[in-house]
């Protein structure tokens, strides 16, 4: 029997029968893996926090322990706020943020942390982005992220510095932005501005 | 038939290449190009969807009304680059997060619905699969060349590892997308030039 391909019922079938199952693929392929995801996610949040407070660690199970042992997890500074997060490490008491920023192409969101005072970073990571791969995307790399530790916070706290030289000085409150991707190092810049006053909220610092 | 396939595979490989001749998945070679990791999981991915989907395509084709044609294609490419992206999420996590949007945008990749529609659609499904197959790894190899001369200029390293040294200056322009377009352009110069070459020698 020949099909009468061009008929309006056989199109609406067809389209339909065809979306369906491809749906359902994916529905079963997404089950199947979601607790999957879902542990890589969470690992990725919690040993983010980790590097952050420049907690070292060795592999997933450790993560979780160090993770409950010593991270605890501040009340919104605001309602609505982000996570906030404190820990001792080597006998002084930092804390952290999670902040969210428009990207070139999508929301970068990063986590920061500081001393109490806010006087000195303790570090800078990048929980998600959406950026160029190589350009912009680089700033989850470990050199970018490697600026922002021990980097101290001036009064107007920490610019992201387009032009000059490379600068390696930790005393001048000024990291490198990265080159050819001048969108994603502005909103660095915003999501470190915005962390600052987060955090000296939080810690009561220099406003 | 084993003509017929060897045919097919060098079409793809080289004689009708996605990128020198067919000129098509431009957007991603100027955009994934500047890191050789990257590109080839994106080249991979790419693979795997043109591979699959014409497959997929080729299979359904005596069922595809004409007026919706475009639409089952589409359906099916995104079905294989969303299966990619799942995977990826699943088990390779750190590679899915440095890539982001791109394994997304492979949907949109021109060679995917053009071997779709130019092959996928009046060839039988094994034949279509190997057509699939040979594009990508077509499209693979052009890119995979353009990102080892971008990476090792743009960044002194190859797959991330360091290979020029500390005292090598990177060229900035590498790494960014207009460097891709003059590097294709070459290419292409190239392997045209070789392509004509063959041709004049041949008749």
């Amino acid at each position: 029997m020949r099909l009468e391909k061009d008929k309006p019922l056989y199109v609406v079938i067809f389209t339909f029968v065809v979306s369906a199952s491809f749906v359902l693929l994916l529905a079963l392929a997404n089950e199947a893996t979601k607790d999957r995801v879902a542990a890589n996610r969470l690992f990725a949040e919690h040993s983010a926090v980790l590097r952050v407070f420049g907690i070292p660690y060795k592999d997933a199970v450790e993560v979780e322990e160090l993770y409950l042992a010593r991270i605890a997890t501040l009340p919104p500074e605001e309602k609505g706020a982000a996570p906030a997060y404190a820990a001792t490490v080597d006998g002084t008491a930092y804390i952290a943020v999670v902040q969210a920023g428009p990207g070139l192409w999508g929301t970068i969101t990063a986590i920061v942390s500081s001393d109490a005072a806010v006087a000195r970073l303790r570090g800078l990571e990048i929980l998600s982005q959406n950026e160029t791969p190589g350009l912009g995307g680089r700033v989850d790399e470990a050199w970018f992220k490697a600026q922002f530790k021990g980097e101290l916070v001036g009064t107007l706290g920490v610019t992201v510095n387009p032009a000059g030289p490379g600068d390696a000085d930790h005393e001048n409150a000024r990291v490198d932005a990265i080159t050819g991707a001048s969108r994603t190092s502005q909103g660095i810049q915003a999501i470190l501005d915005a962390s600052l006053g987060r955090l000296r909220k939080i810690g009561g610092g220099r406003r | 038939m084993r003509f017929k396939h060897a045919k097919v595979i060098k079409d793809g490989l080289w004689l009708n290449n996605p990128i020198f001749v067919q000129v098509l998945g431009i957007c991603s070679t100027l955009a994934v190009t500047n890191n050789l990791r990257n590109t080839l999981i994106m080249t991979l991915g790419v693979t795997f969807a043109t591979a699959f989907s014409s497959w997929t395509l080729s299979l359904m084709k005596d069922l595809i009304p004409r007026k919706v044609r475009l639409i089952a294609q589409v359906l099916a490419i995104s079905f294989y680059v969303i299966i990619i992206d799942i995977v990826l999420r699943a088990y390779q996590p750190e590679v899915s997060k440095q890539l982001g949007p791109y394994v997304g945008l492979i949907i949109t990749n021109c060679i995917l619905q053009g071997r779709a529609e130019a092959f996928a659609a009046a060839n039988r499904p094994w034949p279509s699969f190997i057509d699939g197959l040979m594009n990508g790894l077509g499209y693979m190899a052009v890119l995979m060349c353009i990102a080892f001369v971008r990476e090792l200029l743009g960044f002194g390293s190859l797959f991330g590892i360091d290979v020029l040294g500390p005292r090598f200056v990177p060229w900035t322009i590498m790494i960014m997308a207009p460097s891709a377009f003059f590097l294709v352009a070459l290419a292409m110069w190239g392997a045209k030039a070789i392509l004509a070459h063959g041709a004049a020698a041949r008749r």
